[in-house]
């Protein structure tokens, strides 16, 4: 079985989010950059898959020159392999044109499973997975905490409002990964010791528009100190009384 | 040579390990004064023990340089951890691996790397620490074998170890030009462990004494040489000096890390106290003094990569590294004022585990004498 895992470098959730000059994009100068933690479960559930059946995982990266480190990371982890979608503007691109990008790469590749994570946790727009399916004209199954492989087939479950869904599907077949599918491994000695050694392939991207222009981005108002309305029981009447005429939150 | 992508890696995966799985259970172990044995066995699936042995003979195939950035970032998390992987990895194995025959690796060292079993490493005695020329434990040549007769003290991992490696003379008459180092298994007939010390700081950390009676070992157990003790131990010296840098430096930094973070929350008089000099000076101390650490660390475990000589800098790294570990975690007491006093605080945990830093590998007061020496006074 052959498993490609989808991987976006992301600046981590400690970074503070800085605007950057002309108000359309993200200063990112002073991050800390880590694999995104949705793509850590897809690689995880790979990883636990390949362990079971010997099936070969390569991870599948479009981002600038920097993105082998996350590329490496998941190698340590256990991948097989690794593959550079290289572009110093991977990262500020629109989700279908990212999707499309995938899309024209994996083409000439061989899967029986295509994972993601469900969404990158810095553009949160949940898109690049399903879209890439579309445009490989794949089966797609989003947000899945479980999984089954069965012979030619997968049985995933996802969560619906209020309760579970099974569903199936041939192969091949692609699948984002939600929290709960499993807990990924921290990378073992051995691990980091042998993701140096993996070349990475290199790939140039296809040429692709971008259709979806951000026009502003702006901080979320600061927010205010809080108000001590009292001690104790006392509190309790000022403090309902301002709950319904100030915050009116009841 | 070792790639700075890996070395990258391997800080990357160490401080996760500890952000997640050390730091938040730190304060409850070190309230327990038990083993860490769920931690433990964490770092042996890791693979960190393995860190510094080749890997063609079972080891990782590591360097001085990515085992200390392992101990620095474990130290930063829980010191009492890092001193157990570090004896792991170093002092309890070293000897093993390199002079043990191939039946006593399979017996001791594989499953030291696995986790399965605990090393300790005797050198100080009641009446000989820092001066081990006055050890007394001897081990007399008998029959095919040796029989050993002493007491060790100050013996980290003793209560829980499976085996000693036991700084022994052979000939009382040659003092330490008779030392020799032995490997005893706990099981054998004539040792002893007390109960463990109740101390400070490092309270997982488990420390007692060993007393060996009458205690028979195989020739085979002889680690190196007849005679070849101390020229062996003055080998690995330089590179238990710059691991004990890499612990200070790891506690330093999480005194740092903490102080920074609380000087911009907690406010006085209307403003957060990082606004007010003298704290900032406090900070900007920690923060210079670490990178000068940072720089000397691993200065000299590029030394030790490239098989330099380097017992001077080592033994410089050591005493200042600790010394600035001390300021540090003092300083950060101070900011943190009455709160450091509670024992549920982590500064409160530093500033205890900076005295464990000032004797392992050598106190300030002999370094100072060695280095004295090596420039030739």
């Amino acid at each position: 079985m052959k498993i490609i895992v989808c991987v976006k470098r992301v600046p981590d959730t400690e970074t503070r989010i800085r605007i950057a000059a002309g108000g359309k994009g993200i200063d990112n100068s002073e991050a800390n950059f880590v694999l995104n933690p949705y793509d850590e479960y897809a690689v995880e559930e790979a990883i636990r898959i390949k362990e079971k059946t010997q099936a070969e995982v390569a991870v599948l990266s479009y981002g600038p020159e920097e993105a082998t480190k996350e590329i490496r990371t998941a190698i340590a982890m256990g991948a097989d392999k690794g593959i550079l979608i290289k572009d110093p503007k991977a990262l500020v691109r629109d989700a279908g044109a990212v999707a499309s990008v995938l899309a024209a790469a994996l083409k000439g590749m061989q899967f029986d499973l295509l994972f993601f994570g469900k969404q990158a946790i810095d553009s949160d727009e949940a898109s690049v997975g399903p879209m890439t399916a579309q445009l490989l004209k794949l089966p797609c199954i989003s947000f899945i905490n479980k999984l089954e492989i069965g012979n030619g087939t997968v049985t995933a479950q996802r969560d619906v409002e209020g309760g579970k869904e099974v569903v199936a599907s041939p192969m091949p077949v692609a699948l984002t990964a939600q929290k709960g599918l499993n807990e990924p491994r921290l990378p073992a000695l051995k691990g980091i010791m042998r993701a140096k050694k993996i070349p990475i392939e290199e790939l140039a991207p296809a040429q692709v528009k971008d259709r979806v222009e951000v026009i502003s981005l702006e901080l979320p108002p600061q927010r205010k100190g809080g108000k001590v309305v009292g001690e104790g029981k006392d509190a309790a009447v000022p403090l309902a009384k301002l709950l319904k005429t100030e915050a009116r939150v009841i | 040579m070792i790639a700075p992508e890996t070395a990258r890696l391997l800080r990357k995966t160490v401080a996760r390990f500890v952000d997640r799985e050390v730091r938040p259970v730190a304060n409850r172990l070190e309230e327990g004064k038990e083993f860490p044995w769920e931690l433990f066995r964490r770092a042996a699936d890791l693979g960190f023990f393995r860190m510094r042995y080749p890997k063609e003979k079972g080891g990782a195939g590591g360097n001085a340089t990515l085992f200390n950035i392992m101990c620095e970032e474990l130290a930063r998390g829980y010191m009492s951890l890092a001193a157990i992987t570090a004896m792991q990895c170093l002092m309890c194995t070293d000897f093993i691996f390199k002079f043990g025959t191939d039946a006593i690796r399979d017996e001791y060292f594989h499953p030291a790397m696995r986790g399965e079993k605990v090393g300790a490493f005797c050198l100080t005695e009641p009446d000989a620490g820092t001066d081990l020329a006055s050890i007394r434990t001897i081990a007399e040549p008998d029959g095919d074998g040796y029989v050993i007769n002493g007491l060790k003290t100050w013996i980290t991992n003793a209560p829980v170890a499976d085996m000693f490696t036991v700084l022994c003379l052979t000939d009382r008459k040659s003092g330490l030009k008779g030392a020799n180092f032995f490997l005893v298994d706990r099981k054998t007939a004539g040792v002893s462990v007390s109960k463990k010390f109740d101390k400070m700081g490092t309270r997982a950390a488990v420390i007692a004494e060993v007393a060996f009676e009458n205690a028979r070992v195989p020739a085979a157990n002889r680690l190196g040489e007849e005679g070849r003790g101390m020229a062996n131990l003055m080998r690995i010296l330089a590179e238990i000096r710059a691991m004990t840098a890499a612990l200070s430096l790891g506690l330093a930094r999480a005194a740092y890390d903490d102080s920074l973070r609380y000087v911009k929350e907690r406010h006085a008089f209307g403003s957060p106290i990082g606004s007010y000099q003298l704290i900032r000076a406090k900070i900007a101390n920690m923060a210079t003094e670490i990178e000068a650490s940072r720089l000397m660390l691993y200065w000299v475990t590029d030394m030790l990569d490239r098989g330099a000589k380097c017992l001077k800098e080592a033994s410089m790294a050591k005493y200042f590294v600790s010394e600035v570990a001390c300021r540090a975690c003092d300083e950060a007491t101070r900011i943190f004022g009455a709160y450091s006093y509670s024992n549920e605080y982590d500064v409160n945990r530093y500033f205890r585990d900076t005295r464990f830093l000032l004797f392992g590998g050598g106190t300030s007061e002999i370094l100072q004498d060695i280095i004295g020496r090596e420039l030739g006074l």
